[in-house]
């Protein structure tokens, strides 16, 4: 019995020719295969930047005197900044910093509030009342304000602004994740499952959230796009990143005193982050139609 | 209705009282001594102590709360530490101008996104709606204080044919100053009959109204799109196509109207995102908004100021949610009955 329900599939893999689907979707889609390629070299980035970037020592605070203010030429297709630092380098480095805030926001925003959601649309009742208006709580700040409100008393870093998205994230898993329980709940493997006496903990986690994960994927793609938007604005602000930290948003605002003449040192990263999160909107659209067949032209 | 309307209202009040807690809360959690950022760097400790004593600092937590939740509904939000003056005045005062930006980039979002939508979801999967799938795509991934810095360097550094930022001209003030009456430039200057001034503040309002609406019009167009289609599916349109009405006739009237609910939603979620994009834009372009107050205050660690704010927002916002249910309960019966 118990071999049967590891084998039950998930959504994604359970339609036939997903892969085969996927594939076709692609290659009729040039936007969607753009966004892929994009979202590889980011990740190829943040993996290897320290080896791509043509002088890795500039992410910290490096000065190099005679290269300060250069535009944009072959030997610095970005241009340098007031330090001199070599801002390609500054821009692949900053890879690294914005999909790693971006996967542990949507990573922890997931493990907290699926399960939440999942136990709440599953079980209905007093229990699923207090769940929902706990997250109701904090859906009830408009979109940063309350991250913005919890760096403020924390006080400004990276480690603060990562934690506070991920306290102004869950909720709308939670939202999610119930709204699919409560469906999945009246499905009939669900009712063979409850009849034949399994555990509630078990018919969760093993019918309600795998089959749940379908748009908690689609949601979770587009999302990291968000973050990296969010936390940039974040950093903007002076909320997020420190100096001389090569994060995106940070150097977005650090060159906006010379936006009028060296237009580059803001204009790169700041290409970076819309690029970035364009990829992951094009590729979470791709997905959600694959997902959604109504969504298919 | 009415049943309807008692019921969200009371849950709306729920969600402030929670919502307050929370503010409460966060001020809390503020590692240093509330009273010594309070006083200043210099402080005595016998002074600290004193002004511990004056916030109420050495009550129990309830009973700071319950302080708290009455000076609150007393409209006596505290005073801002850096500027020492009433936190609800200085809210108040800023208002007018962050209302003003958000009003002029839900003029241009709405219209924009509607028509965006309709246009594409009429000439579905034809090069105009690809042409709309990338304008809303890019609206929804450009960072709207990035956006604001390449407006500048365009229409500003290169074009040279719009202010930088701020609100009006510096020069304004001795040229033709504009009388207050609402604290919203743009419609002082037209009460007062000020042109040379409504020009000005108009042309000081056309880059960050723009920068504030691009994710909007991404985020309007989009739903608009997937609601009229979803609509223009729907068997009653299919009738009256067979009865040979005009497309344009059916795609304005009978689609557009089954497409208003989704549609309302998306203004309530424009509405919540310019409360907070705002925020951005204001910076860029040193807009003397709300949004300026509340990263100054946010940097300063100024925690009756964020608390106002913080609060402040989050009923804002629950008012739009409000009036959005209501308008939808309006539009769609069904909705009230569940």
């Amino acid at each position: 019995m118990a071999a049967t329900y590891n084998q039950l599939p998930s959504v994604i893999s359970e339609r036939p020719g997903f892969a085969r689907r996927a594939a076709r979707a692609i290659a009729h889609d040039w936007l969607a295969l753009f966004g892929l390629v994009i979202i590889a070299v980011v990740v190829v980035a943040a993996l290897i930047g320290p080896l791509l970037a043509p002088s890795p020592g500039d992410g910290a605070g490096v000065i190099n005197v005679d290269e300060r203010m250069l535009p944009p030429s072959l030997a610095y297709p970005f241009g340098t900044d007031w330090l001199g630092r070599d801002m390609l380098t500054r821009v692949i480095l900053g890879a690294r910093i914005a999909l790693q805030v971006s996967l542990i926001v949507v990573g922890l925003a997931i493990l907290i509030g699926v399960p939440l959601g999942a136990i709440a649309g599953y079980r209905r009742g007093w229990l699923d009342g207090l769940i929902m208006r706990i997250t109701d709580l904090f859906l009830a700040f408009p979109p940063l304000l309350l991250a913005m409100a919890i760096v403020a008393a924390l006080g400004p870093g990276l480690q603060n602004a990562t934690l506070a998205l991920v306290v102004s994230w869950w909720p709308w898993y939670a939202r999610l994740a119930r709204g699919l329980a409560v469906s999945l709940r009246e499905w009939p493997f669900v009712d063979a499952s409850r009849a034949m006496g399994i555990r509630e903990s078990s018919i969760i986690l093993r019918h309600i959230v795998p089959n749940s994960l379908g748009p908690i994927v689609v949601q979770a793609t587009i999302d990291i796009g968000t973050v990296i938007l969010a936390a940039g604005g974040l950093a903007f602000i002076g909320l997020g990143a420190r100096p001389p930290a090569p994060d995106w948003g940070l150097m977005v605002a650090e060159g906006r005193q010379y936006i009028l003449e060296q237009w580059w040192l803001s204009t790169f990263p700041g290409l970076a982050i819309f690029f970035t999160v364009l990829a992951f909107n094009l590729v979470g659209d791709l997905l959600l139609r694959l997902l959604d067949p109504r969504q298919e032209d | 209705m009415i049943r309807f309307l008692l019921r969200r209202l009371t849950s709306s009040l729920f969600v402030l009282a929670g919502v307050s807690v929370i503010t409460f809360w966060l001020a809390r959690l503020i590692p240093s001594d509330v009273a010594a950022i309070y006083i200043g760097p210099r402080a005595r400790p016998e002074q600290i102590e004193r002004v511990r004593e004056q916030l109420g600092l050495n009550e129990g937590l309830i009973t700071q709360y319950l302080v708290y939740m009455r000076d609150m509904l007393a409209g006596d939000w505290g005073s801002s530490i850096a500027t020492k003056r009433p936190v609800l005045d200085e809210i108040l005062l800023r208002l007018p101008a962050t209302l003003e930006l958000i009003v002029a980039a839900m003029l241009i979002a709405l219209p924009v996104g509607l028509v965006l939508g309709m246009l594409s979801a009429r000439w579905q999967g034809r090069p105009i709606d690809m042409g709309v799938r990338i304008v809303s795509i890019v609206g929804v991934s450009l960072p709207a204080f990035f956006l604001g810095l390449l407006l500048q360097i365009l229409f500003f550094r290169s074009l040279d044919v719009l202010p930088l930022s701020g609100r009006v001209d510096s020069d304004l003030r001795f040229v033709s100053p504009i009388d207050t009456v609402t604290g919203v430039y743009i419609v002082d200057a037209a009460v007062t009959g000020n042109w040379s001034a409504l020009r000005d503040v108009a042309w000081h309002l056309i880059l960050p109204a723009i920068t504030l609406a691009a994710y909007p019009i991404g985020l309007i167009s989009r739903m608009t799109r997937s609601a009229m289609l979803e609509s223009l599916g729907k068997d009653y349109i299919r009738m009256a196509r067979a009865y040979g009405l005009r497309e344009r006739y059916i795609v304005s009237r009978l689609a557009l109207r089954n497409a208003m609910v989704p549609v309302l939603t998306v203004i309530g979620l424009t509405l919540a995102y310019l409360l907070t994009g705002t925020f951005f834009v204001e910076i860029v372009f040193n807009w003397p908004g709300l949004g300026t107050f509340a990263v100054r205050s946010i940097l300063a660690t100024d925690y009756p100021a964020i608390m106002g704010i913080a609060l402040f927002g989050a009923a804002a916002y629950v008012v739009i949610n409000l009036v959005v249910d209501l308008a939808q309960a309006w539009v769609d019966p069904r909705i009230r009955l569940t």
